[in-house]
């Protein structure tokens, strides 16, 4: 016997669930933005077996600052990597960089990555997000970014 | 204070719940984060709409005026002649976007579904009709936009509340159970300690005295 009531099962599987749940909504393969740019509906599929659509405006404002090599090269969603408890923030980047192109470019300053991540501050989300709300997607890490 | 739960006093049992209490305060981290996440979320959502609906009013008022004078200038039975003949089909592409993890609606006037052809005669009408209907495309458009983050700013406002009640369960309850049950066994087990030495103090003397 364990000694446990059952509302405290109850609880302890309800957030056992939710650390199960909490990254769901991760896409199951990236696409790149010339890929996106071809489809008639841009959409990718969840981890959860739903799927997440584009806006098209964001796919071109994409497209205007960034060249063909780079579209065929950036993979979307761009992910941020949110860790518990800290006040910055990652983002994932390829070889080519091009994920801090595009923040630099909607931050309206330089931001550099190293080891395929960029760190950014939190207060910057909010201005990322606006401009590009469906082209990025939050992924909860447990440890540190 | 804070429940104890109901367990049995062994070292297991205390192994046991330090392990339960680390993975609840690190699900309370993740969860007050996601909640962070989602309120500026909601907010920025939240603003958006405001925008939208000012818009929203401000192109109606537009379309009021303008139609206002094409009745005006045309005639009610000629301008609804010209106006049914401009009827068309509107498309909207509809889908679903994630925003950690909340579900929302995604509405997209199709391009295909925006009038490209005016309907009615240009020779015939006046530049008001024709402001009128550009402001009703546009109040169209807004609409959709207004759609799409009313329901996510719905939807986004259930998931807080259900974040709100995890998070308050894990920090009021789940601990703070777990923190003074963990105490409670320490105490118990140094209790033991403090009965074993008594003990064998008691026949160290009585071992003595033989």
């Amino acid at each position: 016997m364990n000694g446990e009531t059952p509302s405290d099962r109850i609880l302890e599987e309800y957030f056992s669930a939710e650390f199960r749940v909490l990254n769901a909504h991760l896409p199951r393969n990236r696409k790149s933005l010339a890929e996106l740019l071809k489809e008639e509906h841009p959409a990718v599929q969840l981890s959860d077996g739903t799927s997440h659509h584009f806006k098209r405006k964001e796919l071109d404002y994409l497209a205007g600052i960034l060249t063909s090599d780079e579209q065929e090269a950036l993979l979307l969603p761009i992910i941020i990597k949110i860790a518990p408890g800290q006040n910055e923030i990652g983002v994932f980047s390829g070889k080519q960089n091009i994920e801090a192109k595009v923040l630099s470019q909607v931050l309206g300053m330089s931001v550099t990555g190293e080891k395929g991540a960029i760190t950014m501050y939190k207060s910057q989300l909010s201005d990322v997000r606006a401009k590009l709300k469906t082209t990025t997607q939050y992924m909860f890490a447990a440890g540190d970014i | 204070m804070a429940r104890i739960l109901k367990v049995r006093p062994t070292k297991i049992e205390l192994v046991r719940l330090k392990r339960r209490l680390s993975l609840a305060q690190r699900v309370q981290k993740i969860v007050k984060d996601r909640l962070s996440i989602l309120t500026l979320e909601f907010l920025q959502i939240a603003r958006e709409c405001v925008k939208a609906k000012e818009r929203l009013l401000s192109d109606f008022s537009d379309n009021y005026s303008a139609l206002s004078v094409a009745v005006g200038y045309h005639g009610p039975i000629a301008l609804e002649k010209e106006i049914v003949a401009a009827e068309g089909d509107v498309k909207i592409l509809t889908g679903s976007r994630n925003i950690a993890g909340v579900r929302t609606p995604h509405l997209e006037m199709a391009e295909a579904g925006k009038s490209t052809a005016i309907g009615y005669s240009l020779a015939d009408t006046s530049s008001w009709l024709d402001k009128s209907a550009e402001y009703s495309q546009k109040c169209l458009d807004t609409i959709v936009e207004l759609a799409e983050l009313q329901r996510s700013l719905e939807l986004l406002g259930m998931e807080i509340a259900r974040a709100k009640r995890i998070t308050n369960a894990l920090e009021y309850v789940l601990i703070p159970g777990l923190l003074s049950t963990i105490k409670y066994l320490n105490m118990k087990f140094e209790e033991r300690e403090r009965e074993e030495k008594s003990r064998l103090k008691r026949v160290k003397v009585l071992l003595e005295r033989r």
